[in-house]
C-alpha cells in the first residue's frame, strides 16, 4: 500500500487483504539521533533524521522552510471511537512530528474477559481487536513510508484480560503498551490478585516482544485531589511495576516511567515540579522516561492549557525524557478534535526547538532548595514504602487505603482509594498451579513443565504463534450491524461524489465552532451567544469555552454546533492557478532583454520584508533571471515611482502594500494605475502589487495587471512577469 | 474510608534517614521495594487465571472464540491447575490428531472425559 500526499487515504485498500496482512517489524523504535545537525543556518543541537515529508512550523517560512525534528519520540493521543477515522488524524499528527501514535480503548474493554472481535464503534476510544489493529498497523506502515519515519504504535495491556491483549499485540506487531497492575487495582476495581498474577504473564509477553512498556503511575496526578501532595506516592508506584517488570523478566530499556509534572500555574509550577522530576531521575537512573503533560487542570481555556504544557515540556528539556507525550488543548472540554491533536504535537516541538541546546548554557543546581526538596520527596517515599511493609505488604496497604490519599505523606486525610484484595472483579479467578502444570508455548512466565528443558517450550507444539506467525486465527467480523463495512457506507458515498462537510471528529459529524465576543454580563452574553449560533444555523449549539473579559464589558465564548450543510466539489469555483514557467525559460527570455524593474512599498507604509524576498537574489528573488531591479524602498509616493520608470525604462512595476487599514492598500493600486495612465505610460508597463492581505482578484480590481498574497515566491513573479511582457510584445 | 487521618510528622519519623547519603537511601528504597514485589511476584510465578490460559492457547493457534469456549469448559471442569495449552496438547497426543484437531473436538463436545481422569 502506498500513500500519495494529494491522495486521502484509501480505506477499501486499509481494509482489503486485512486477513493476510503482517506487520513488517516488531518493537520500539527510537528516533536516529544527529549531532550538530546544520539545517538553514543554524546547527542544532538536540535534534534527530529531518522527515520527508511534513509540515513544518508556521514560522519556518522566514527560516529557509527548515523543519528540524526534536531528539525525542513525540506521542499523541487518539480516541474517536471508529479507527477508519482515527487512521486519517494520525497521518496528520505524523505530518506535523508525531511518532508515537497512542489509541484510547472503549470505555468499559477494562471488564470484558476475553478479546473483542470485528470493528465494533466505542465511546471515547476504539475496542482493541485483532482486526482494529492489523488494520490500524497497516495503514501506519503507509503512513512512515510517506513522512519516511518509523511510527511507534501504542494501546493498553490492562483490564482482566492482559495476556491475551499482550498476545495479540506481540503477534500484530504493537510497538508500545500501557501495563501496570496498579491501575486495575485503584481505577478499575479489578481484583488485585488477578492483576498482579495476569500483569506477570502480559509483562513477559511484550518484554520478549520489544515492546516498550509505559506504567501508570501518571493517573495519581490526573486523580487525586492535591495532585502536587502525591509526590512520594509516584516514586513508590514507578518503583511497584518497575519491580515487578524486571523480576517477570523485562529489561531495563524497555520501561518507560509515565511521568507528568503536577502542577500548574497560577501555583508556583516549576519550583513544585522541578524537584520531584529531579528525584524521579536520580531514583531511576537505566530507565526510560515519557513525560506527559499535565491534565489535571485542564478546562475549556485551550490557551492556558497550551501554557501549561509548554512549560511541562520545559520541565522535561531542564531533566531529561525519551517520549514526550503531548495532549490536546481541548481535552478538558470535549473528546479531543483532530485538529487539536495536531495543535497539542505543534506546540510541543515549537517548544523544544525554541529549547534546542538549553543545557549547554542553562543547568540546574545541584545546591540549595532544589536539592533539599528532592531529597525530602525521596525520604518521604521511603517512609511510605516502611509503612506498607509494616502493614504486611502491598495488599494491606491497598486495604488500608495508602494509595491516593490527598495528604502529602506521613500526613494523611482518610481519603485513599481502598479496595478489598477479597474483592472486585475477576476475585476468585485465580488459579493454583499444579505441579505438572504446563504451558507449552513462548513468553509464559512462572512454573511450566514445558520450559524445563533444553529447547523452547513450544517445541512439543511444533511452534506457537510467536514463533511461527502463520498459526494465527484471524477472526473477521461477529456482528453485522456494528462493523467499518456499514459505518463506512455514507462517507464513501459521500466522498466519491464530491460531497464536503465540515469536520473535527468523525467524517461528516459537521461539527463547527464559532468564537464570540458578546458586550454583557457573563450570563447575557451567553444567552445571547447560543441565541446568536441558532441564528447562523447550528443545531444543537453548546458553549465550550467562556472567559470573562469584565463582568460587566463582556465575554468572549466559543460555541460549537452542528452545520447540517454541505457543499460538491463541482460546484465550487475555485481561484485559477497558474504553473509557474520553468525557471531556465524564464531566464533565457529575461537576461538577454535586461529588463529593468522598479519596486516599492507605497504609501505610509514601512513595510518592505516581503518585497526584499521577491527581489533580491539572495532570497531567490528576481534578481536571479536577469531583471535589472531598482528597489525606491518605503513609503514611496505613486509619482516618484513613475518618475523612474521613466528615468530607467522600467518594463514593470512590483509595489507592496501591508497596511490595509481603510482599504488604504486598494487606494494605492488604483492611484498607481491611474496615474500610470496619465503619463501614457500604462500599455507598456506591466503593475504587480503584493501584499499579506492582497489577493490578485482586488489588485485586477483595482487595475493592476496581477496581484500576489502570501506565500509568494519570487519564481511565482518572474514568471507572471514573463508572460505578461511577452504578451505586450505579441500585441 | 481510607488511613485514619494524621498530621505531617515527616520532621519525627525522618529521624533515622537522615544520615544516610543519597546512595544509601536510594538503596533503601529499592530494597524496601523488592521486599513488597517479592510476594506477589511468587504468587504469579505458582498461580494461574483464565486470562492466562486463553493466551497460552491463542499462542497454540486457536481464535479467541474457541480459546473462551475451550477455558470457559475447563473451569466448569475444574481443570485449568494443570493448564489448557497442557490439557489440549496431552490429549492431541493420546489420540494422534493434532493440536488443533484436539482442540476442535472439545469444542464438539467430545474427549472431555478423557481430560478429567
Amino acid at each position: 500500500m502506498r500513500l500519495s500526499p494529494d491522495r486521502k487515504l484509501d480505506l477499501r485498500e486499509v481494509l482489503d487483504g486485512l486477513e493476510h496482512y503482517r506487520p513488517r517489524r516488531r518493537g520500539w523504535v527510537w528516533r536516529r539521533r544527529v549531532e550538530s545537525q546544520r539545517l538553514g543556518p543554524f546547527v542544532f543541537r538536540d535534534t534527530s533524521a529531518g522527515l520527508a515529508r511534513s509540515v513544518p512550523l508556521p514560522a519556518a517560512h522566514a527560516f529557509g522552510d527548515i523543519d528540524p525534528q526534536c531528539d525525542v519520540v513525540l506521542t499523541t493521543e487518539i480516541a474517536s471511537g471508529r479507527f477508519e477515522d482515527d487512521l486519517r488524524r494520525m497521518r496528520m499528527a505524523a505530518w506535523h512530528g508525531a511518532d508515537h501514535i497512542m489509541v484510547i480503548r472503549t470505555t468499559g474493554q477494562s471488564h470484558i474477559d476475553g478479546l473483542i472481535e470485528g470493528t465494533p464503534e466505542g465511546v471515547g476510544g476504539i475496542p482493541i481487536t485483532r482486526k482494529q489493529i492489523r488494520a490500524t498497523r497497516k495503514a501506519l506502515d503507509a503512513i512512515e513510508d510517506e513522512v519516511g519515519r518509523p511510527i511507534n504504535f501504542h494501546s493498553y495491556v490492562s483490564g482482566v484480560a492482559g495476556p491475551e491483549i499482550a498476545v495479540l499485540f506481540a503477534e500484530e506487531g504493537v510497538n508500545g503498551a500501557h501495563q501496570d497492575p496498579q491501575y486495575n487495582v485503584l481505577y478499575r476495581g479489578i481484583n488485585m490478585h488477578r492483576s498482579f498474577v495476569d500483569a506477570a504473564e502480559a509483562k513477559r509477553i511484550i518484554a520478549d516482544a520489544g515492546i516498550l512498556q509505559l506504567d501508570g503511575a501518571h493517573n495519581a496526578n490526573a486523580t487525586a485531589k492535591e495532585a502536587w501532595k502525591v509526590t512520594p506516592e509516584l516514586l513508590v508506584q514507578h518503583a511497584i511495576n518497575t519491580a515487578y517488570s524486571r523480576a517477570a523478566g523485562m529489561a531495563p530499556g524497555l520501561i518507560a516511567l509515565s511521568t507528568v509534572p503536577p502542577a500548574a500555574p497560577p501555583a508556583p509550577k516549576l519550583r513544585l515540579d522541578l524537584p520531584y522530576a529531579v528525584a524521579l531521575r536520580a531514583l531511576f537512573r537505566g530507565y526510560r522516561f515519557r513525560a506527559q503533560q499535565n491534565t489535571r487542570y485542564i478546562e475549556a481555556d485551550t490557551m492556558e492549557a497550551t501554557v501549561t504544557h509548554v512549560l511541562d515540556t520545559l520541565v522535561s528539556r531542564l531533566t531529561s525524557a525519551d517520549i514526550q507525550s503531548t495532549i490536546t488543548p481541548d481535552e478538558g472540554r470535549n473528546v479531543p478534535w483532530h485538529y487539536n491533536n495536531v495543535a497539542g504535537v505543534n506546540a510541543t516541538r515549537q517548544t523544544l526547538m525554541g529549547l534546542d541546546g538549553l543545557l549547554e548554557q542553562v543547568e540546574l543546581r545541584g545546591d540549595g532548595s532544589l536539592r533539599d526538596q528532592a531529597r525530602e520527596i525521596t525520604e518521604r517515599a521511603v517512609l511510605f514504602l516502611e509503612e506498607i511493609v509494616e502493614r504486611g505488604g502491598y495488599y494491606a496497604g491497598v486495604a488500608a487505603g495508602a494509595f491516593v490519599d490527598s495528604g502529602y505523606f506521613p500526613e494523611r486525610r482518610g481519603d485513599g482509594i481502598v479496595r478489598d484484595p477479597a474483592g472486585g472483579d475477576g476475585a476468585g479467578t485465580v488459579i493454583r498451579r499444579a505441579a505438572d502444570y504446563g504451558a507449552p508455548v513462548c513468553s509464559h512466565f512462572g512454573d511450566n513443565v514445558y520450559a524445563q528443558g533444553p529447547g523452547k517450550p513450544c517445541d512439543d507444539l511444533g511452534g506457537c504463534t510467536l514463533c511461527d506467525d502463520g498459526k494465527i486465527r484471524y477472526v473477521g467480523e461477529l456482528d453485522a450491524e456494528d462493523n467499518v463495512e456499514r459505518r463506512l457506507a455514507v462517507p464513501l458515498a459521500e466522498r466519491a461524489a464530491g460531497v464536503l462537510r465540515p469536520e473535527v471528529e468523525r467524517h461528516g459529524d459537521g461539527v463547527v465552532c464559532v468564537t464570540l465576543f458578546v458586550p454583557a454580563s457573563p450570563p447575557v452574553a451567553e444567552a445571547a451567544a447560543l441565541a446568536l449560533a441558532t441564528r447562523m444555523g447550528l443545531h444543537a449549539p453548546a458553549v465550550i469555552s467562556r472567559r470573562v473579559m469584565h463582568p460587566a464589558e463582556g465575554s468572549v465564548l466559543e460555541v460549537k454546533g452542528v452545520l447540517d450543510a454541505a457543499v460538491r466539489i463541482d460546484e465550487l469555483t475555485l481561484p485559477a492557478r497558474e504553473e509557474p514557467l520553468p525557471e531556465a525559460e524564464i531566464e533565457a527570455w529575461v537576461r538577454p532583454r535586461g529588463i529593468h524593474v522598479v519596486a516599492a512599498t507605497v504609501g505610509e507604509d514601512e513595510h518592505s520584508v516581503g518585497l526584499h524576498e521577491i527581489l533580491d537574489l539572495k532570497h531567490g528573488g528576481i534578481e536571479k533571471y536577469g531583471f535589472v531591479c531598482h528597489d525606491l524602498g518605503t513609503s514611496v509616493p505613486v509619482e516618484r515611482i513613475l518618475d523612474a520608470v521613466e528615468r530607467t525604462g522600467a518594463r514593470a512595476v512590483l509595489i507592496s502594500t501591508i497596511v490595509t487599514h481603510a482599504g488604504v492598500h486598494a487606494a494605492g493600486m488604483r492611484r498607481l494605475d491611474e496615474s500610470a495612465a496619465a503619463r501614457g505610460l500604462r500599455a507598456r508597463l506591466v503593475l504587480v502589487a503584493g501584499g499579506t492581505q492582497v489577493t490578485d482578484a482586488l489588485a485586477r480590481a483595482c487595475g493592476m495587471d496581477a496581484g500576489f498574497g502570501r506565500g509568494t515566491t519570487g519564481h511565482d513573479v518572474a514568471s507572471c512577469l514573463v508572460r505578461r511582457l511577452r504578451a505586450l510584445e505579441g500585441a | 474510608m481510607g488511613c485514619v487521618e494524621r498530621a505531617d510528622d515527616f520532621a519525627a519519623r525522618r529521624a533515622h534517614l537522615r544520615a544516610l547519603s543519597d546512595a544509601e537511601l536510594h538503596a533503601r528504597f529499592w530494597s524496601l521495594v523488592e521486599r513488597i514485589v517479592a510476594p506477589l511476584i511468587d504468587e504469579a510465578r505458582t498461580h494461574t487465571t483464565p486470562s492466562i490460559e486463553r493466551s497460552v492457547l491463542l499462542r497454540m493457534g486457536f481464535s479467541s472464540v474457541e480459546a473462551r469456549a475451550l477455558v470457559a469448559g475447563m473451569g466448569e471442569r475444574g481443570l485449568l491447575a494443570r493448564g489448557a495449552g497442557r490439557l489440549v496438547l496431552e490429549l492431541a497426543k493420546a489420540r494422534g490428531v493434532s493440536v488443533r484437531e484436539a482442540g476442535l473436538a472439545l469444542l464438539d463436545g467430545r474427549g472431555w472425559e478423557a481430560l478429567a481422569r
